[in-house]
Formats: structure tokens, sequence, C-alpha cells
């Protein structure tokens, strides 16, 4: 399964993984950080399983990320 | 007191060493972000919000003044975290917040924090100093601006008696030296078009600084001498910096806030002694020459007026990285420093140290230290020549370093 993973600390909220793929992130009103919708956390970093028919999506949000703070791991 | 009255050098703090260096070079305020709201939100140094009350107390007790640059443009995911810095810095004790973006004034203001407004801002006419005075008490202004453009706006704020909340009359801060934006500053899309990266989220990938070839659409190539084409050298104002002063700015700010410490050190003196050289009356051609050549020692593209004399073109740049004349390189790390003999303990890390070279000595509480070693000794007690990695050496060293202190050799350029 392939996993999208999100190190959030050096997130710098521009919205532009929002405005891609919204299922899968949104802003956080609290820390004006991206959030992972359902990630699950370890030490600061989120990671999710995505399904495969999503993959496009996904490695756009990556190559959108101008800080490199999304990466997909696994086909 | 001079003429001028109070001049303020403006250094900028990317990192705790920056900062330390900044003040021992004489800094009057400090300029540092917080969280990602910030023109550098690329830098990983950002300072955090539990960080505030150590800053604001180390400023404090040096007697300079800090600022909070909190000045992208505002989301409305924005707003809370926004919100949070201010109050935050209100309560830590911060001198003022820089911030471009409406929402960050209006906040302010309701809160009684005082603000500057930021160069993000585009500040150009008297109308727009009219309007953001009832929430600001020093502005930028836009670094597009000539000289002859800035003194006439200080005399308009002193004939229309303008002032700040704080009931002082609008004070005027320009760029003094560092790294110029090729377009007007904040209405750059480059970035955002080639990376998706907005520079006015802090995100500027400086594409400005790259080399770049022009073809039409047939692919016939323009022929451009110059392949820098929108590389704008640094600004650098020490040999007319009177003429800055007559025209009524108070506030100089050296940009650099991604620079390293031994940058903000000595961009931080040449300002400080110019400045303080002025109001004497001590302003000459020899010491301006000094400070020019000290100030090509650390990072900068080339210099050139900005547009403060009023070149119609910016000068631009002929290489892509620094044209430095100097520079550092890691050697070791400070052990131990022993105070009655003035002697610091050092390990050697990596390269060799010589009789005579020049070091560096940089950290997060000490700044910045300068020091020549004039006689190497190894831990068994022998004078030597040179020492290599792995050594464990002692040398003499004017200041208190502190354990992890990291030591640089300055080697020319050419060399
Ligand atoms: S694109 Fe990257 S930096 Fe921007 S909000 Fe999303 S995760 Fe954060």
């Amino acid at each position: 399964m392939p996993k999208l993973i999100h190190y959030r600390e050096r997130c710098i909220g521009c919205n532009a993984c929002v405005e891609i793929d919204y299922d899968h992130w949104r802003m956080s009103r609290k820390d004006g950080k991206a959030v992972l919708i359902g990630g699950i956390e370890k030490k600061g970093v989120f990671q999710l399983d995505v399904r495969p028919e999503d993959i496009e999506t996904c490695k756009q949000v990556v190559k959108a990320c101008p800080v490199r703070v999304i990466k997909l791991e696994g086909k | 007191m001079s003429k001028y009255g109070k001049i303020e050098v403006m250094a900028p703090a990317g990192s705790k060493e920056a900062m330390a260096a900044a003040i021992k070079a004489g800094a009057d305020s400090v300029y540092f972000g917080v969280e990602q709201l910030n023109m550098r939100a690329r830098q990983t140094n950002n300072f955090l919000l539990e960080d505030l009350p150590e800053v604001a107390k180390l400023c404090d007790e040096n007697g300079v003044k800090s600022y909070i640059t909190l000045n992208t443009i505002i989301y409305d995911h924005d707003i809370s975290l926004m919100k949070k810095i201010v109050d935050g810095a209100k309560a830590a004790g911060i001198t003022a917040v820089i911030a471009s973006d409406l929402a960050v004034m209006n906040y302010c203001r309701k809160v009684g924090m005082e603000l500057h407004i930021s160069t993000q801002s585009n500040v150009t006419n008297i109308e727009t100093i009219e309007m953001f005075s009832s929430y600001a008490d020093v502005m930028v202004m836009a670094r597009e601006l000539t000289l002859k453009q800035v003194g006439d706006i200080v005399k308009q704020i002193e004939r229309e008696d303008i002032r700040g909340p704080k009931g002082e009359l609008v004070q005027i801060e320009i760029f003094a030296h560092g790294a110029l934006c090729m377009a007007v500053s904040g209405k750059c899309y480059l970035s955002l078009h080639s990376d998706n990266a907005s520079a006015n989220r802090g995100a500027c990938v400086q594409n400005c600084r790259f080399k770049y070839e022009v073809k039409d659409e047939n692919g016939n190539e323009l022929e451009i001498d110059n392949e820098y084409i929108m590389s704008a050298k640094d600004l650098c104002t020490i040999e007319f910096l009177d003429q800055i002063l007559d025209a009524g700015v108070r506030v100089l700010k050296i940009e650099g806030r991604g620079r390293a410490a031994d940058y903000v050190y000595t961009t931080t003196q040449c300002y400080r002694e110019a400045v303080d050289s002025i109001q004497e009356g001590t302003y000459t051609p020899e010491k301006i020459a000094v400070w020019r050549e000290r100030l090509s020692t650390v990072y900068n593209r080339g210099f050139w007026d900005g547009y403060y004399m009023g070149q119609k073109m910016g000068e631009w740049s002929k290489s892509y990285g620094s044209v430095a004349t100097t520079r550092k390189i890691y050697i070791g790390k400070s052990m131990k420093y022993f105070e009655q003999v003035g002697v610091g303990e050092f390990r050697m890390d990596s390269h060799d140290i010589k009789k005579g070279d020049k070091v560096l000595i940089i950290g997060p509480t000490t700044g910045l230290v300068e020091a020549i070693a004039e006689e190497i000794r190894l831990d068994n007690g022998q004078v030597v020549e040179k020492a290599v990695k792995g050594d464990t050496i002692t040398f003499k060293v004017s200041e208190k370093v502190r354990p992890s202190d990291k030591l640089y050799k300055v080697v020319s350029e050419n060399a």
C-alpha cells in the first residue's frame, strides 16, 4: 500500500496541498499548518495509507509542496 | 547628541548565533522570524513561540530592541497562529511586530502591540504613510525609492506633523545593506510560477539568482553577455550613509536573516562604526574604504548603490553565489576556556590550523569572537607550527568562549 508521509513541523502553511487534494489535506486553524486527514502520528511525522488510484494526485501534491515536507512511499 | 539624534542600526537575527553576534557588534535592534509566518519561513532556524521570553530578556539586558517579522500574506487559517504570536510577543516584552498584512496591523492595534510596516507593504508615498500612521510608528520605505523621494517624504511627515500611535513623528526606515529583490518587494511571482513556492509566504526559491538563456518561440536565442539577467547585486550604502541620514532616515536595516553569524557581525559592526563616525564628524574616505573592504569579506554578490542614487536600471550580478573575498572553514569545537590566562581549548575535527591563522569562534551565547592563533599548543604542552584533525589544542582567545562553540579558520577566497 502506498503511503503519504507528512513532516509536519516544517510545514509553512501555504495551502498548496489543500488546493490540489482536499480529500487528504486540510488547513488547521489552530496552528496554521496542513493536516493529513486521518494520518497517524509518530514523533511529529504523520502517515497515511492511500489507495493506488489516488497516487497521481498524491504525486502532484508532493511536487507542489514548496518546502518538500510531503513524501510518497511504496507503489 | 549630533544633529541627527538617535540613529538605529537594525540587524538580522536568523539564529541564536546571529542574534548574539548582532548584539555584540553594537546593533540597536534585532529582527527575527517566529514559526512559519515570516518571509524566511524556509529557514529551519526560525525562533519558536516559547523562545520569546528568553529572546526578550537577552535583548533587554543588552539594551537592544527586539522585533518580530510577521510579514507574510495571511490566510484565514493563519489568523489564530498570528494572534498567538502577537500575544506571545506582547507578553514576553518584545518591542514590536513588523507586518505587511492588514490583519496583523488591525490585531496589533487592538491589543496595543507596537507595530512597524514591512517593506512588503511597498510604502512609496505620503498618503500611505498617513493612513498607516494610525497603526504604526515606524515604516520601511519600498526599496525602489530614490533618496530624494525618501527625503521629501520625511519633510512632509514633519510639515504635516504625521504621528504614530506612540505620539511621536513617524520614523522612516530603509534597507541599508544586503540582498535586493529583483521585483518590487512583495510583488514577485516567479517562484510561485516555477516551483509553486510563494515568495510572499516566505518560500522564495530565488529564481532571479540563476542563469538564464533567452529564446524566442522559434528557438532563436538572444545573445546576452551576462546570463544572470535578473540577479541584482547586493545593496551597500556605507559610502553615502551621511546622505541617507541627511535625508532624515532614522532606522537602518541590514538584510540577511538567512546569513551566518560572521556576516551579521561584520555588517553590523561596519554600519555601527559608520553611523557613529558620521555623528562625531569623522566620516572619512579612508574609513569608508576600510569598511568596504571589510564588508566584501563576508557573503555578497558584488555591491551597488541600489536605487537610492536614482539609477534607472538595476545592476545585475555576474555570478551565482557570493563573491566574498574570504570564506570560513569549520575546523573544530571549543572544549574549555581558561579564564585566568585567557586561553581556549579546542578539539580539531577537520583540516588543520597553522600558527598565525585567523580564526572565528561562533556559538549561540558567545556570538562571534575573532582571534589569531599565535601560539598553538598541543595537550602535552608542546608548541607547534601546525595542528591537524584529532589534535586537542590551546591558544589565546581574548574573550570567553563556551563548550561546543564552533571553531572556523578564515581563508582568502583566492588561496
Ligand atoms: S504544501 Fe507543504 S508547506 Fe504548504 S501547507 Fe501543504 S504541507 Fe504545508
